[in-house]
């Protein structure tokens, strides 16, 4: 079943110096319980696109095209009021910076309870009393202390979890965190994706996860979208996108990290080159100019995502029949249509 | 508490340098009235020596001057014979408090919700409008505010009466808007930039994605934080307002402290000017302590110290 | 599909589709912001030009500061003048002065006064031996109220009413004070004396704000803790007080007495300021990083410490300029700033408050000078904050 479905996304931002085209034509769907990474450089729209979902696009941005259905209800153009009984209620958001991602001058309990008190009918003991039972669900001690502390109180792990808890604190249906392990330390980071990974299945929640960190995907997603340029590279299952990848930008992501493969010493390839002008997007493969199999095809045309094996898609010229056989490249009959 | 108790000993601590730096002052300063250099006429001389025993070696002298101080008795006056400094004072302070008092009002009703309205609606017209405006009344000092206006409503227009009159509301309006000239326009645009700071912030983002109401967002989570640094400007409004009565009274005619200020300082009056600026330094001190107080209440961050980690 | 276009390319061939912007240097990176904004731009032009005008200004005209044209006192810069059939009068109704003009402004001489009929509200001038009558009762008698004129001139047996316009005052553009003395030559002698007021207040606030946070900062611990805990007393009370304090007691109103005060007291924020840029930029990790590049002290400080701190430090002198004009002025206004023959500004706008009533333009022409000024450099230090912060460059 189908919480979420992007069809042919695209999100700009009008500045002073024209159009910057953060995402430039996205589609993806998220079924119940997925845990969907969406990974990719910086500039490479993933966090636009998590924002265009949840309708927090700010001026001078805007989607310019597409559809969002949630739950079969169409996001896009929902008016101002309609968004913010969504937000917080059906989808929730987490941030990437938790030191600044909570208002200083309120005490975390409070917060907890405005979302309640926004979102549900509760009364004031009830509010209180679901505010520590969600600090005990995303495992902060002496929570009837800690609901009267300020956020400077806590430290940037525990703020963190008080964002997920304030995220959850409605039972949403889908959970988007952005780069939420980002700002923390590799202990910390750990902690966050057992307890998202506990979460999925306490409150029944699906997630979509962003972030440049493969290890995280590796760790908890099942579905994983590979974006660079404002376009998908390649998506499929997490087996798909680590065991057998098929893009040269994803082969390239595997290759420039350090990995824990005991024994072997392998040597960190870096990707050459530099993300693509959004202002000025590129009428072919965004991956390009530092792709090492690049064609000419590929600077004339943006490749269409051809699809590998039900489900695994990549978005490669190489695919194509007309293209020269090149190891690690599956060549598939004809395109893969909407 | 401990915050609190911390910040009464640090003001107590502040007056006392004040009145000891401004007693050595009189002393120290060439040309000040004690310097034998001065040649004071007899009388004069006369309520010095009765005031500041200057026979009397210069620590006791020291001593009597704290202990006169600590009873609130500022001495005579050297040109209003006859009268204390703390009749003057007292004669004067209701006036001047009056006035400064509206004066702080305005200013906080009319420069918080413009600095907010101007924020909301950055770079529109509104904006440039209330930026030009501000501009202008940060930079045009209260003096010329005050003369320009009594000259175009005072003679040219005549629509205002041109002597200050308690009782008629009307003569308030001149010396309201010279007073506050400056500050409101200050507290707009402090306003204004906090608020667009606020706006920035990530915890803004945060509220949003929660579904709080753009009305709760802007008047509870933002504000909150926007009005900090507004209320720590409180201080030097207060400070402000004190230095800009000097002019104001004078221009207008008030018979308030300041007008009584400036022409002690016309006349020499050393004990005058003395007592008054202890006065208002005391009074000003007093008002940053209130401040700071208020200001603990609206950011937790400053009385709870470093944060306890987990 | 075209085959060929399948063929791979050698990275040789790729067309690079990077772009390079050209890297800038902080300065000229800031330059170039600051271009940008119109308003600082503006500011800039006024400042150079109230610079010129009080540095050359004052070549230009013929008066000094202090040239006394007797008898021409408190003429207003425009005023109206009456033709009495090709004498041409100009009669200064704040003075009962009357004068004979030539026709488009320049007055001549004033005019004797020979008698006075109080009666019949008339005064008698005498031109080289003719008589010239001032009747002035249109203005006090109600029944001639209906004339809406305050006199007539009479001349060679002519009575005229109607001035024939407002011509410009020829030998005092912006018009004369009390004395005589060319109100445009005092504003811009004023010029010299506010502008060097102020300059020099906010060097010498520069230096000693310099000295005491780059010693405070530099040396941290109980030293930096001392000498911050001085600061906070100095800084609990309105520092106008003092000044004023300073001023009285040390009663002595010449030029270097205000800039020494002005000076000693305002420094306190330049001291806060560059302690907090020491601070800040001696443990910034590029100060790390050359450092454990083996790049000497001293070369630290001169190649990266100083050329950071120095913008917000630049702003600031550029913001006291304006804050020094406005407290010498206010000195002034209440009697404490340099006086005669150092007539600054506020010493100008001062001594015009009590005229304003009569000669409103004493006080306009300071006055705007000091608005006009003090605007300009709050425009233009506003610009130059926001091009020098790092913050926002995009180069």
């Amino acid at each position: 079943m189908k919480i979420l479905e992007v069809k042919n996304l695209h999100t700009s931002f009008f500045t002073h110096m024209g159009e910057v085209q953060a995402v430039r034509g996205i589609s993806f769907d998220v079924e119940k319980n997925d845990i969907l990474g969406i990974v990719g450089e910086s500039g490479s729209g993933k966090s636009v696109t998590s924002l265009s979902i949840m309708g927090l696009v700010d001026q001078p941005g805007k989607i310019t095209e597409g559809s969002i259905l949630f739950d079969g209800r169409e996001l896009v153009n929902l008016s101002h009021h309609e968004l913010s009984e969504i937000r917080g209620n059906d989808i929730s958001m987490i941030f990437q910076d938790p030191m600044t991602s909570l208002n200083p001058v309120f005490r975390v309990g409070n917060q907890i309870k405005e979302i309640l008190k926004t979102h549900t009918n509760m009364t004031k003991e009830e509010m209180n009393e679901r505010a520590i039972e969600l600090l005990k669900l995303v495992n902060i001690p002496e929570p009837e202390t800690r609901i009267r502390q300020y956020p400077h109180q806590f430290s940037g792990g525990m703020r963190q979890r008080a964002m997920i808890a304030m995220a959850i604190s409605c039972n949403p249906k889908l959970l988007i965190a952005d780069e939420p392990t980002t700002a923390l330390d590799v202990t910390i980071q750990a902690q966050i994706i057992d307890l998202l990974k506990s979460l999925k299945d306490k409150q029944d929640l699906s997630i979509i996860i962003i972030t440049h960190d493969l290890g995280v995907i590796a760790e908890i997603c099942n579905k994983v979208i590979v974006m660079y340029g404002g376009l998908v590279m390649e998506q499929g299952t997490v087996l798909d996108i680590f065991d057998r990848p098929e893009h040269p930008y994803t082969k390239g992501l595997h290759q420039s990290v350090p990995k824990n493969v005991t024994g072997e010493k392998k040597r960190l390839i870096p990707i050459d080159g530099t993300p693509p002008d959004l202002l000025e997007p590129p009428t072919g493969c965004p991956f390009y100019p530092r792709c090492k199999h690049a064609m000419e095809v590929c600077r004339q045309k943006q490749p269409p995502l051809y699809e590998i094996t039900k489900g695994h898609l990549a978005a490669c010229w190489l695919h194509d029949q007309s293209a020269p056989e090149v190891e690690g490249y599956t060549k598939v009959k004809g395109e893969y249509n909407e | 508490m401990n915050y609190y108790i911390r910040r009464v000993v640090s003001a107590i601590f502040t007056l006392f340098v004040i009145a000891t730096l401004t007693f050595f002052m009189m002393r120290a300063i060439p040309g000040g009235p004690f310097t034998r250099e001065r040649s004071l006429p007899a009388e004069i001389e006369a309520a010095l020596q009765a005031q500041y025993n200057l026979d009397a070696p210069l620590l006791e002298q020291y001593a009597e001057y704290m202990i006169d101080l600590v009873q609130f008795d500022l001495g005579p006056s050297f040109s209003l014979k006859g009268f204390t400094v703390n009749q003057i004072i007292a004669a004067g302070f209701p006036i001047t408090a009056l006035i400064g008092f509206i004066a702080v009002i305005l200013i906080v009703l009319i420069g918080i919700p413009i600095g907010i309205i101007s924020a909301l609606k950055q770079n529109k017209p509104i904006d440039y409008a209330v930026m030009i405006f501000a501009t202008l009344g940060v930079t045009i000092p209260s003096f010329i505010i005050a003369t320009l206006f009594l000259y175009f409503f005072g003679v040219k227009l005549a629509w205002v009466p041109l002597l200050f009159n308690e009782d008629n509301f009307v003569t308030y309006i001149g010396p309201v808007l010279a007073l506050t000239g400056y500050s409101v326009s200050f507290v707009a645009r402090l306003t204004r930039s906090s608020m667009l700071e606020v706006l920035q912030q990530d915890y803004i983002r945060t509220a949003r994605a929660n579904g709080i109401s753009e009305f709760k967002v802007l008047s509870k989570h933002a504000l909150k934080n926007a009005l900090i640094p507004v209320v720590t400007y409180i201080g030097p409004m207060v400070a402000a307002i004190m230095t800009g009565s000097f002019v104001v009274e004078n221009v207008f005619a008030i018979p308030g402290i300041g007008k009584r200020f400036v022409e002690g300082v016309t006349n020499r009056d050393y004990t005058l000017i003395v007592g008054v600026t202890v006065f208002y330094a005391a009074f000003y001190i007093i008002m940053v302590l209130i401040v700071d107080i208020l200001y603990s209440f609206i950011d937790p961050r400053i009385k709870l110290g470093k944060r306890r980690a987990d | 599909m075209d085959k060929q276009i399948f063929t791979i390319l050698g990275t040789d061939e790729k067309i690079s589709s990077e772009q390079i912007r050209p890297g800038l240097t902080y300065w000229k990176d800031a330059w170039r912001r600051l271009k940008k904004n119109k308003l600082a731009m503006v500011g800039l032009v006024v400042i150079v030009l109230v610079t010129l005008f009080a540095i050359i200004g004052p070549w230009l005209t013929p008066y000094s500061y202090s040239d006394q044209v007797v008898g021409f006192s408190n003429i207003p810069p425009r005023f109206e003048l009456i033709d009495a059939d090709g004498t041409y009068f100009y009669f200064n109704g704040s003075q009962y002065d009357l004068y004979s003009s030539t026709k488009d402004g320049r007055l001549l001489e004033k005019l004797d006064e020979s008698s006075r009929d109080i009666v019949n509200q008339k005064f008698y001038f005498d031109l080289d031996g003719e008589t010239v009558t001032l009747d002035y009762s249109y203005k006090l008698r109600p029944e001639l109220a209906d004339e809406g004129i305050d006199y007539s001139i009479s001349f060679r047996g002519v009575e005229y009413k109607e001035p024939m316009g407002t011509v410009g005052n020829k030998l005092f553009p912006w018009g004369s004070d009390e004395f005589g003395r060319d109100v445009l030559t005092r504003v811009m002698y004023g010029a010299r004396i506010s502008l060097l007021i102020a300059l020099i207040a906010a060097l010498v606030n520069l230096f000693i704000g310099v000295i005491y946070g780059s010693l405070s900062g530099l040396y941290g611990g109980t030293v930096d803790n001392i000498m911050m805990r001085i600061l906070d007393v100095i800084d609990s009370i309105p520092l106008l007080l003092y000044v004023i304090l300073i001023m009285v007691l040390l009663d002595d109103n010449s030029m270097f007495t205000v800039i020494l005060t002005l000076g000693l007291v305002y420094w306190v924020r330049m001291a806060r300021l560059v302690r907090g840029q020491v601070l800040g930029l001696k443990n910034q990790e590029f100060v790390l990083a050359a450092r454990s590049l083996g790049v000497s002290q001293n070369k630290i400080i001169l190649k990266h410490l100083i050329p950071n701190a120095l913008g917000p430090i630049i702003v600031s002198i550029t913001m006291m300029i304006p804050s020094a004009i406005f407290t010498e002025a206010f000195l002034s206004f209440i009697g404490l700033g340099a006086s005669a023959p150092q007539s600054s500004w506020g010493t100008l706008a001062n001594a015009a408050v009590a005229v304003f009533r009569s000669s409103f333009y004493q006080l306009v022409f300071p006055a705007s000078a000091i608005a006009v000024t003090i605007l300009a450099f709050n425009f233009f230090g506003d610009g130059l904050r926001s091009a020098l912060d790092p913050k926002l460059r995009k180069g």
